[in-house]
């Protein structure tokens, strides 16, 4: 038994060397022999390291964990993991991680990622949720509860679907209308909410709140709340992105201006007009942009009154509320 | 602030744990029931007052209860205390608030009092039972043997319910839980043994149909187990799990050792109370919630899939955090979700030890996480046996054992009669005193 333990110990140090020694400029090469998936995720993630990839060992166990059908490494079965791999899913791991290699994001190379208690469907070049405005959902969530009776939101800007997706999710009696102005993004919120049977309290729209003020207005009034996550990055912070972000998503979901605020102004604008009384409006926005956004609000919508800012549990990022007085 | 408290109960419990303190002379009784099982194999010394290693308790049956004057005083005293409210209640000439709490009293009293009084009856029935068996009639001896058969059955039922309504509920027996284990002493032998006591209890829950949610999973390279938590909730789930933290020591010969040599290592399990919304807070102010992202960009500015979150109570410092991070999930709000779980239940196991150490640092059973650096159980496989330090029981078949099911249930409900068993006893020792 111990024996045998450590030939095949030895024999997987060999081919982790044979691995490498025939890899070529592009990636690795697919293994010979078959490998384990502990050993695929650990080739990839050296790779991905030397190849400055970000999250080199996430990558690679997030990808190997897909391929296994499961959601994240640390739920997959030890034996599972240390199993040598059927061919198929070794050639699905390195067309993925190939995929990775390229920068693309997990999210996109795997085609879903999770929002709360929500797994979404996600594909380029749809925004991807990040993990802050969770907590925005969290705030809307915790005030709605105070609410009660028929309640309804509109959402700008909705990607992927993530924040109408979990209020609905959350509030049975509950009705959004969102909107895009990238028809890709309208798609997958559709597919989104219909995979998840949530699609019908859910009023979808391709339209673009800069250009659309007027169909916008006719089309929706009388909501409870206005939520978004509106493209916040001042214009010249966005060549320095990462070539994750700036290469695969849509910089109109992420470009918000010289000041950042170009979006943020029209929601409220739009926000002022259809909120009922006392509605309120909660925005994802930049660290820098919470006092000038409480200038602008004071000096051109008497209607709207600044309530506060929460900062999220990293102390970065920021989640405005305005209130409708 | 509780919490303030901290330094000086972290010196207390070091004192309770340390084993020489345990040397006290201890007697247990068991019920009639087990006496006849696996548990008369076992050796019960006699305990003796020295600085010897602790010795195996000795067990008493219910009869054995019975007789001592310690319990036969103690349900006097009962009966008087009922009394003495049942008269002030009837005679209505105390203050409101004192009659108040006298009602309670009696209806708190009142089981136990009746059954006292149906093991009387029974008692007597018994005695003019008794008479009768020595009479010259054949079928009439014959009859009041059968009598005395049932009588003698009654007796030992309502003996059992007595014992039973005497033992003071645990205030957090009723919770759910988080269980946690960790590898210990012994490298990669020791986390392999952690897998499966891992396993083990999760066999174990779904045996009892409670919930088993893993919260944390950290394995070792060699598909063993660093840590792991889970969540467990069901019927009386605390109550049992209680008895089973502490420090488990597996005696084989590894799987990676070469030379066939034995090999001791040990894996630590606690298992902490999930406290219920109600029953405890924590401001949130107190706490600090840490991701690896914690510094640079953020938000639309960066793609990342780490989702990991930490927790660190600011007030007990870094001695309570989550200890690890927390990646089981994909969405981070969720890993958040499970972090706080566990530190509720840290947090509330460790207001739940500041509240009961006194009482319990004498008992040879310790639950919760006091137990943890108490080696409490050994499982040697080259004899097939898993032996239980704290009430010397063995038992044999590790495949069965591991499984999770009526054996390791067996010893679990020992475990459980026995710490009854010195709490009474504990119970009747305070009443001779006072």
């Amino acid at each position: 038994e111990s024996i045998s333990t450590l030939s095949s110990l030895n024999k997987s140090l060999q081919l982790i060397w044979v691995v490498y020694a025939v890899r070529g400029c592009s990636g690795l090469a697919l293994p010979v022999q078959r490998i384990t998936a502990l050993q695929a995720a650990h080739s990839w993630s050296q790779l991905f390291q030397e190849k400055g990839v970000s999250e080199p060992d996430l990558s690679s166990r997030y990808i190997t964990a897909h391929v296994l059908g499961a959601k994240t490494f640390e739920s997959v079965k030890a034996e599972t993991l240390s199993e040598p791999l059927c061919p198929e899913k070794t050639l699905q791991i390195w067309k993925l991680c190939a995929k990775r290699l390229k920068r693309m994001p997990v999210q996109y190379v795997i085609e879903e990622w999770d929002f709360r208690d929500l797994t979404l469907k996600m594909r380029p070049p749809v925004f991807i949720p990040r993990p802050e405005t969770e907590e925005l959902v969290d705030i809307v969530l915790s005030d709605l509860q105070k609410e009660s009776g028929s309640l309804s939101i509109l959402e700008v800007g909705c990607g992927s679907g993530a924040i109408s997706l979990s209020l609905l999710k959350s509030f049975p009696q509950l009705r959004a209308v969102a909107l895009d102005q990238s028809e890709d993004a309208v798609h997958l919120t559709k597919e989104n909410a219909l995979s998840l049977g949530l699609e019908d309290r859910l009023q979808l729209y391709h339209l673009d709140i800069l250009k659309d003020a007027e169909i916008i207005l006719n089309s929706c009034s009388g909501v409870s709340a206005v939520v978004s996550n509106p493209p916040y990055l001042y214009t010249e912070d966005m060549l320095s992105l990462q070539p994750e972000v700036l290469s695969f998503e849509d910089p109109a979901a992420l470009d918000g201006g010289a000041d950042g605020l170009t979006v943020i102004k029209q929601v409220l604008i739009l926000a002022s007009q259809i909120l009922l009384n006392h509605g309120r409006v909660y925005l994802e926005v930049d660290p820098r942009q919470p006092p000038l956004i409480q200038q602008w609000v004071e000096s051109h919508l008497q209607a709207l009154c600044y309530v506060e800012t929460k900062q999220d549990f990293n102390n970065r990022f920021v989640l405005s509320q305005m209130l409708m007085s | 602030m509780v919490w303030r408290c901290y330094p000086s109960f972290l010196q207390t419990l070091k004192l309770v744990l340390k084993p020489s303190l345990l040397n006290i002379h201890r007697e247990v009784y068991r019920k009639r029931r087990l006496l006849d099982g696996q548990l008369q194999n076992a050796v019960f010394k006699r305990t003796l007052q020295t600085t010897a290693s602790l010795l195996a308790p000795r067990i008493l049956s219910l009869e054995e209860i019975f007789a001592r004057t310690s319990l036969q005083d103690y349900l006097k005293q009962v009966e008087n205390e009922y009394n003495d409210c049942l008269n002030t209640v009837n005679t209505n000439e105390t203050q409101e608030e004192e009659q108040r709490a006298k009602r309670t009293k009696v209806s708190c009293l009142s089981p136990v009092i009746q059954s006292i009084r149906d093991l009387k009856a029974k008692e007597k029935e018994m005695a003019e039972t008794e008479v009768l068996l020595k009479d010259d009639d054949q079928a009439l001896r014959q009859l009041a043997e059968q009598e005395r058969e049932a009588c003698l059955h009654d007796i030992q039922v309502f003996r059992q319910k007595i014992v039973d309504l005497l033992i003071p509920e645990e205030d957090a027996d009723l919770n759910d839980l988080v269980l946690e284990v960790t590898a210990g002493v012994g490298g990669q032998e020791a986390m392999l043994f952690t897998a499966e006591v891992f396993d083990m209890y999760q066999g174990f829950a779904h045996h009892h149909g409670w919930s088993f949610d893993v919260l944390e999973y950290m394995r070792s390279d060699l598909g063993g187990l660093r840590r792991a938590s889970a969540s467990v909730s069901g019927d009386q789930c605390y109550k049992k799990m209680k008895f089973e933290a502490g420090v488990h020591r597996v005696q084989r010969v590894p799987k990676t050792e070469k030379q066939g040599r034995m090999h001791t290592s040990t894996m630590t399990l606690a298992v902490l109370p999930q406290p219920t919304e109600i029953s405890f807070s924590i401001n949130p102010k107190d706490l600090k919630i840490e991701t690896k992202r914690a510094s640079g960009a953020g938000g639309q500015h960066v793609n990342t899939t780490d989702s990991a979150v930490r927790i660190v109570h600011l007030p007990t410092g870094k001695n309570i955090n989550t200890g690890v991070w927390l990646q089981q999930e994909r969405s981070q709000i969720k890993n958040k979700e499970t972090a706080m779980k566990v530190l509720r239940a840290k947090l509330y196991s460790m207001k739940l030890e500041e509240e009961t150490s006194r009482r319990y640092q004498q008992r040879k059973v310790q639950v919760g996480t006091k137990g943890r650096s108490e080696k409490i159980r050994t499982y040697n496989f080259p004899q097939d046996r898993i032996t239980d330090h704290r009430i010397g029981m063995t038992v044999h078949d590790l495949e069965s054992f591991l499984r999770g099911e009526d054996l390791l249930d067996e010893m679990n409900s020992s475990l459980e009669e026995f710490s009854n068993q010195e709490a009474l006893l504990e119970l009747l020792g305070e009443t001779d005193q006072s």
